[in-house]
């Protein structure tokens, strides 16, 4: 039994080695990317005044909407008492860590003056929804980091500190709490994300009150999806069944009923908004889209067939999420649909601006973007620093397996 | 575990007393909050007015810019005149754009936009720190040292008049001085910069006693440097003022007056009677 298990850590040192080596080329070309905009300016982007949002913005809002799955399971095993859930709490509140803090620096970059970052603290326009998600992100990461440190203390490096350990246990029993405060903050600011379009009455194709609730319903989908993949996934690399399988397949359905959930209301805002309804702003805005963007292709097959389909009926077909490939795959093209979705709503309203002008040439010029090198090398950077600490904490904390030894 | 229910006769005990009375509080203070208090539609129009009391001078005045598009020519001074003026080097950059546009009859004509001070300005409305609001005057304005530069008053502005300083002041100002000398100072590269109907000199003008619209110390730059006189500045609360009388004699519009944004800039058609 030993020299088998000797045989596969051999075997497995390598591509953990690779693998660590990938992640950490990636987190250079992030650092290298996020010097030089810092030295440049955000002139090194590919935005412009008709974009001015793009790449990082919808790096942003996928990974605070992957993110969710923090507060759900919290919430779901804390609050509701839903106790078989508990063997995924630590690994979403570790997703949800490092989908905050990811969304973090793609914000700090993406501001033009990052040395103003605190500004919002201190200068309140309590009106404006992106202050109010300002301030929900900075407490709810601060709920997140206080969900972290327990297990960070109970790691082995600080098998010599007994105080700070003492410390993350009084923390720890503190989880109720926070997960009630983190469900109120996580449930405002997911769904200003939409609000963020939905409030501007000037872009009719965002001015509509679906988008808050269309982005909670995808946030929660994903942020569950993406804590279970990562479960499974890490299973497999260790060859072991980390959580029950009868929790797996549970949590796997809900994801499927979820994502069912998000398709229902996706049908009735398209048919309000796009089927039944020819209001100049968003017929005007589709039409464009339509013409100058592969719009039809990314929202029709990419976000709805891909992206919510194939996954729900995967999820829900019983034969099917008995399959762990098969739920890998559904899992991957669902959060891949959630980040087609951020970008698509990002973007829709920027390339089709509404025409102002009183004329028949449409003095407005079309907009366009393209991301640059450099907002690819941070994007990458990003997911780099989410992937090697997701890899680290599972390698060297306890994510899974009972919470505490000594309590339990 | 469970402590035995002790038997009240009272129908209200003091602990679902309190409860009620403390959630009909909570509910009570929450209607106050969006009804009349910080919350409310009306604080959402006071926007800024506490905390940067500006243009007291002006306070009691309105103004408005009429742009005759019949009248201008397409000569585009007044684009240089405010790039030269308020020191906006880069043409992409403009404050105060201008194209060539054509009517469904097919009458050309040239289309000119500085920004149009809504009085219920989208962009004011999304600022996560406050750095932009509309004044008593109306003037909707910004405070470049408070911007953070995270681009939503960009984004959320329908009539695309607000630009994003990406690369600081690298080039020289090709408008000096034959266009005017800058008035204000350059604005540092990664914050949102915006047409200020030349408020500075508005704010001196009426410290002076000048009169805006009339007084050229006291006009925007846009204004004076018209040749043709399309452009008409003053104060919409005074009868008197051009920019009242040109409304009155002038049938006029506002740009997508649909979107509710109540802009401060009216304009004539091209067409005669049309």
């Amino acid at each position: 039994m030993a020299t088998v298990q000797m045989v596969a850590r051999r075997r497995l040192a390598h591509p953990l080695a690779w693998w660590l080596a990938l992640l950490l080329a990636m987190i250079a070309a992030g650092l290298v990317g996020g010097v030089y905009t810092l030295l440049h300016g955000l002139q090194v982007t590919g935005l412009n005044d008709r974009v001015p949002w793009g790449l990082w913005i919808t790096h942003d809002l996928s990974a605070i909407a992957l993110g969710a799955g923090a507060f759900t399971f919290s919430a779901a095993v804390y609050l509701f008492r839903i106790k078989r859930l508990e063997p995924l709490t630590r690994a979403a509140v570790l997703v949800g860590f490092l989908g905050y803090t990811s969304a973090m620096l793609a914000l700090f970059l993406d501001i033009g003056r990052p040395d103003r970052f605190w500004h919002p603290l201190v200068y309140w326009n309590v009106h404006s929804v992106l202050w109010e998600i300002t301030l929900c992100v900075i407490l709810y990461s601060t709920v997140l980091v206080l969900e972290v440190l327990p297990m960070v203390f109970d790691s082995r490096f600080f098998d010599h500190r007994p105080r700070l350990r003492e410390f993350g246990h009084r923390l720890h029993r503190l989880t109720p709490i926070l997960a009630v405060v983190g469900m109120g903050l996580s449930l405002l600011h997911q769904s200003s994300l939409g609000a963020t379009y939905g409030v501007l009455s000037g872009r009719a194709i965002w001015f509509k009150p679906s988008l808050p609730i269309m982005f909670i319903l995808s946030a929660v989908m994903g942020g569950v999806g993406l804590t279970l993949l990562a479960t499974i996934l890490t299973g497999k690399l260790r060859r072991q069944q980390l959580v029950p399988r009868d929790v797996q397949l549970q949590v796997a359905r809900f994801v499927g009923y979820a994502a069912l959930a998000y398709l229902y209301i996706k049908l009735w805002d398209w048919a309000a908004t796009s089927y039944y309804s020819h209001a100049p702003g968003t017929a005007d805005a589709l039409t464009r889209l339509q013409a100058t963007t592969p719009y039809t292709l990314t929202f029709w097959w990419w976000e709805i067939v891909l992206g919510l389909l194939i996954p729900a009926g995967v999820l829900l077909y019983r034969p099917l999420r008995h399959n762990d490939r098969a739920v890998l795959m559904a899992l991957g093209l669902l959060i891949f649909g959630v980040i087609v979705n951020r970008w698509n709503t990002t973007l829709s309203g920027l390339i089709a601006p509404p025409d102002w002008s009183p004329g028949v040439l449409g003095g407005v010029v079309l907009a366009s973007y393209t991301p640059t090198w450099v907002e690819i090398a941070v994007s990458v950077g990003i997911l780099g620093y989410a992937l090697l600490a997701f890899t680290l904490a599972v390698k060297y904390l306890r994510i899974y397996g009972p919470s505490h030894p000594e309590h339990a | 575990m469970t402590t035995p229910k002790v038997k009240s006769s009272h129908i209200l005990n003091r602990r679902d007393f309190l409860k009620i009375t403390g959630a009909t509080g909570t509910a009570w203070a929450f209607t106050q909050v969006v009804t009349t208090g910080p919350l409310s539609s009306e604080a959402i129009r006071g926007i800024g007015a506490e905390t940067h009391p500006g243009g007291q001078a002006s306070a009691g005045h309105q103004w408005q810019m009429v742009i005759d598009l019949a009248q201008c020519i397409g000569c585009n001074y007044c684009v240089w005149a405010c790039q030269a003026v308020n020191d906006v080097a880069d043409d992409d950059m403009r404050w105060n754009v201008g194209f060539a546009e054509r009517t469904e009859n097919g009458q050309d004509f040239y289309m000119t936009r500085p920004c149009l001070h809504c009085q219920e300005a989208p962009c004011v409305k999304v600022c996560p720190v406050g750095a932009t609001w509309v004044r008593e005057d109306g003037l909707v304005v910004m405070d470049y040292d408070r911007c953070i530069g995270c681009r939503y008053c960009e984004v959320a502005c329908p009539y695309d008049a607000r630009r994003f300083n990406w690369g600081g002041n690298a080039t020289a100002n090709a408008y000096q001085p034959t266009w005017g000398t800058a008035e204000v100072e350059s604005r540092p590269r990664g914050v949102v910069e915006k047409c200020t109907f030349c408020v500075h000199r508005i704010d001196r003008g009426m410290a002076q006693g000048l009169t805006p619209g009339v007084d050229r110390e006291a006009t925007p730059a846009c204004v004076n440097a018209c040749p043709v006189g399309a452009r008409v500045f003053g104060d919409a609360l005074d009868p008197d003022s051009p920019v009242s009388r040109y409304k009155a004699a002038h049938a006029t519009f506002r740009l997508r007056e649909d979107f509710g944004t109540e802009p401060k800039v009216y304009y004539v058609r091209p067409e005669k009677g049309g």
